[in-house]
């Protein structure tokens, strides 16, 4: 399993290094063939079903040892809902649906949702990417009971086209649509957590760009006789980029060998915490030691920072995983804090 | 960026029951008032027959080869072991440095004579070390050392001052970094070596530095022409930079750069428990990522030692992080004396509080500076 993972980290990059460049991000539509093309080559190798059951034709990798495959795409800055569409299907499997090809993306924020006759009506939220595909995952709860409903044939009133930030996001109204499957998710697992992981595993992808950037950036540009990087509050500023960085890695590392459970439902909040509160800093020092360059839409540095503001924000930003860690600790036990940590 | 990586390392069921028999000592020590808890105890605490009993018990030189009288156990035992007793506040200090660094350097460098006549003590808690690095003239700037070593007939003549040397009045040894040729103009770095030095010998002179706590662990250590023996030099001349370069991530990536101040967190929380779950719940949570973030990384850290790796940036990490947590901290805590003002808390935990917040500058200037840390940083991110 881990030998195929090689091979995929290893074909994927590849693909992604040839294929995607600045201007192919400027252009997220479904009659761009060049991001058409970039899919199908993608899903020949099968990535989009990684963690799916063989049974359906996956590769049936464990979600969480693929998290250093969801870092590689972003740190690419591949401008499809790839990501969405491997956490999507891979709940679908685990739901035991079939799940569709071409790309699958989700929506788990909704409002006024009602399921009749096997149809569905209301409005999705902040869905993202669905512009380029008619497959949609929704997750709902019904009776205590988390739901895995698809949907392929998508189509409403698209309500707000949100894409300021960098992905295309959209709000729509969907009336009486017919639902291809609904099904209890196994073990009822809590998709906000899955969502913040697949969150943190993207937005520290991105960050391994951001500093990248930020480090050829400040090697090449002089001023003052020589180049930025020579000036120790460069260094220091860069340094501090790396130093949160790395503490978002080591929480990612963490989920990534152990995985999600409740017993270590913290190890979430905590990577949630970490990634969101790095991307904060580094989208900020990464802009000041650009300057004006990085704040134009023709440099890449922007397409990454944008995509970080957004990411930080969804499935609970870091004020939420806080109260959450805090109020566990506090109100569910009665040890004291070194107990409890250990 | 891949070279700064963490990987996970799991605490094994081993690894669990020792933390547990360390913590039942402790308990038990606390119940018979062998110690009071206190902050900063790695550095404010000595206590020798505490060292001595940890050393009884097995817990000093945890690493060492059994011939040198040590427990051959791992870097990952020793992790768990020092967290609970920094966790704890127990008086550590006496031992801190040899069992921390000064024993794994000898182990490393020194000749047959200085293994086995002083590493069998320090694992029994008998023998205790001092720092040799910082000098009047060289703090940051390390490579500038001024104290100097000059070859005699039978031996070493050294010249010099070392300054900061925190805990040398209850210390036994000293490793001294000393100057054994002129710095060469392009690289400063060489013509430096290491020296085993006994505190006992004529002409060491050791004068304490009140700091300002009030208390005394700094200390000036004059060295007015000390004769040494040939034997004294550890390790290899001229190599002194590359051999204190690893004995700094030796010095920077354990526990205690996130847990000094940890009794007063945990008295603090176990005081105001209920009117924290109703409106202190995000700072618990918050204080709760960055401690386990650090325990993780310092773990990682102690496994990349035991692999026989040389983390000296993993270890700048580490001690960056950890000195920002402790100074976030004791702020947060501060912010919450805006719900039960300060004047209300119980004099003990006003007292940590207080204790904290007058010892926490230190924090980021011991084991190297921030500034040097972002140094170290930027040099592997390839910006120097």
């Amino acid at each position: 399993m881990i030998e195929e993972l090689e091979i995929i980290l290893e074909t994927t990059s590849k693909i992604l290094q040839k294929h995607v460049n600045h201007s192919l991000r400027q252009n997220i539509v479904s009659e761009n063939t060049d991001i058409l093309n970039l899919w199908n080559e993608i899903e020949k190798n099968g990535l989009p079903k990684i963690s799916v059951k063989e049974k359906f034709g996956g590769y049936e990798i464990p979600f969480f040892s693929i998290l250093p495959l969801i870092k590689i795409l972003n740190n690419h800055g591949t401008p499809l809902p790839l990501s969405e569409t491997i956490l999507s299907n891979y709940i679908l499997s685990e739901s035991d649906i079939n799940p569709p090809n071409g790309i699958v993306t989700f929506a788990t924020d909704t409002k006024n949702l009602q399921i009749k006759n096997n149809m569905i009506s209301g409005e999705l939220l902040a869905v993202p990417y669905l512009n380029l595909t008619k497959n949609l995952l929704i997750v709902h709860e019904l009776n205590n009971v988390k739901k895995a409903i698809l949907i392929n044939k998508i189509n409403g009133e698209i309500i707000n086209k949100k894409n300021f930030l960098a992905e295309p996001r959209y709000n729509i109204k969907v009336e009486n649509l017919n639902i291809a499957e609904i099904r209890p998710i196994k073990n009822n697992i809590d998709f906000n957590f899955l969502g913040a992981i697949l969150r943190s595993a993207q937005m520290i992808g991105a960050m391994e760009k951001v500093l990248d950037l930020s480090i050829n950036y400040c090697s090449e540009r002089k001023q003052f006789g020589r180049a930025l990087s020579k000036f120790q509050a460069i260094q220091h500023q860069i340094s501090e980029m790396a130093v949160e960085l790395s503490a978002s890695s080591a929480a990612l590392s963490t989920i990534t060998k152990l995985g999600l459970s409740e017993k270590n439902s913290n190890d979430t909040a905590i990577l949630k915490i970490r990634a969101g509160f790095a991307a904060g800093k580094i989208i900020a020092i990464s802009h000041q030691v650009h300057g004006a360059i990085g704040f134009t839409k023709e440099y890449e540095l922007s397409y990454f920072t944008k995509n970080l503001n957004s990411w930080r924000n969804d499935f609970g930003n870091e004020s939420f995983w806080e109260e959450f860690l805090g109020k566990r600790f506090l109100e569910k036990n009665n040890k004291n804090l070194w107990e409890y940590l250990t | 960026m891949s070279k700064f990586n963490f990987p996970f390392i799991k605490e094994t069921n081993e690894l669990s029951n020792l933390r547990k028999e360390v913590r039942e000592f402790i308990t038990t020590c606390i119940n018979n008032n062998e110690f009071t808890p206190s902050p900063d105890a790695w550095v404010f605490s000595a206590d020798p027959s505490f060292s001595k009993k940890l050393g009884s018990k097995g817990w000093l030189g945890m690493s060492f080869p059994k011939e040198y009288g040590g427990h051959q156990r791992t870097a990952l035992e020793r992790y768990v072991v020092t967290e609970e007793l920094l966790s704890s506040g127990a008086p550590v200090a006496a031992h801190w440095i040899a069992d921390r660094q000064s024993g794994s350097q000898i182990l490393r460098y020194g000749n047959e004579k200085q293994k086995s006549s002083i590493i069998p003590r320090i694992t029994a808690g008998e023998c205790f070390f001092a720092i040799g690095m910082s000098e009047p003239d060289s703090g940051s700037d390390l490579a500038s050392v001024k104290t100097k070593a000059t070859k005699t007939k039978n031996g070493w003549k050294l010249e010099g001052r070392k300054i900061w040397s925190t805990g040398a009045h209850l210390a036994h040894y000293m490793i001294v970094l000393a100057r054994t040729s002129p710095a060469p103009e392009k690289n400063r770095h060489e013509g430096l070596s290491q020296f085993l030095v006994d505190l006992a010998l004529p002409n060491v002179k050791i004068t304490g530095i009140p700091d300002m706590t009030g208390q005394r662990h700094f200390n000036e250590t004059l060295f007015d022409n000390v004769e040494l023996s040939d034997a004294s030099l550890l390790g290899e001349e001229g190599k002194g930079w590359k051999q204190v370069v690893g004995e700094l991530a030796l010095e920077r990536s354990g526990p205690e750069r996130f847990l000094s101040h940890f009794t007063l967190l945990d008295s603090f929380i176990n005081e105001f428990r209920n009117s924290l779950i109703h409106s202190g719940t995000k700072i618990v949570g918050k204080l709760i990522s960055e401690i386990q973030t650090l325990r993780r990384m310092s773990f990682s850290v102690a496994s990349m030692l035991q692999n026989g790796e040389s983390p000296e940036t993993q270890a700048a990490f580490v001690k960056e992080l950890g000195n920002k947590f402790e100074k976030m901290m004791i702020e947060t805590l501060r912010e919450f004396s805006n719900i039960v003002p300060l004047h209300e808390w119980p004099n003990q935990l006003q007292n940590l509080f207080e204790d904290a917040t007058l010892r926490i500058p230190s924090n980021s200037l011991r084991g190297g500076t921030t500034e040097i840390m972002k140094g170290i940083i930027a040099r592997q991110l390839g910006l120097r």
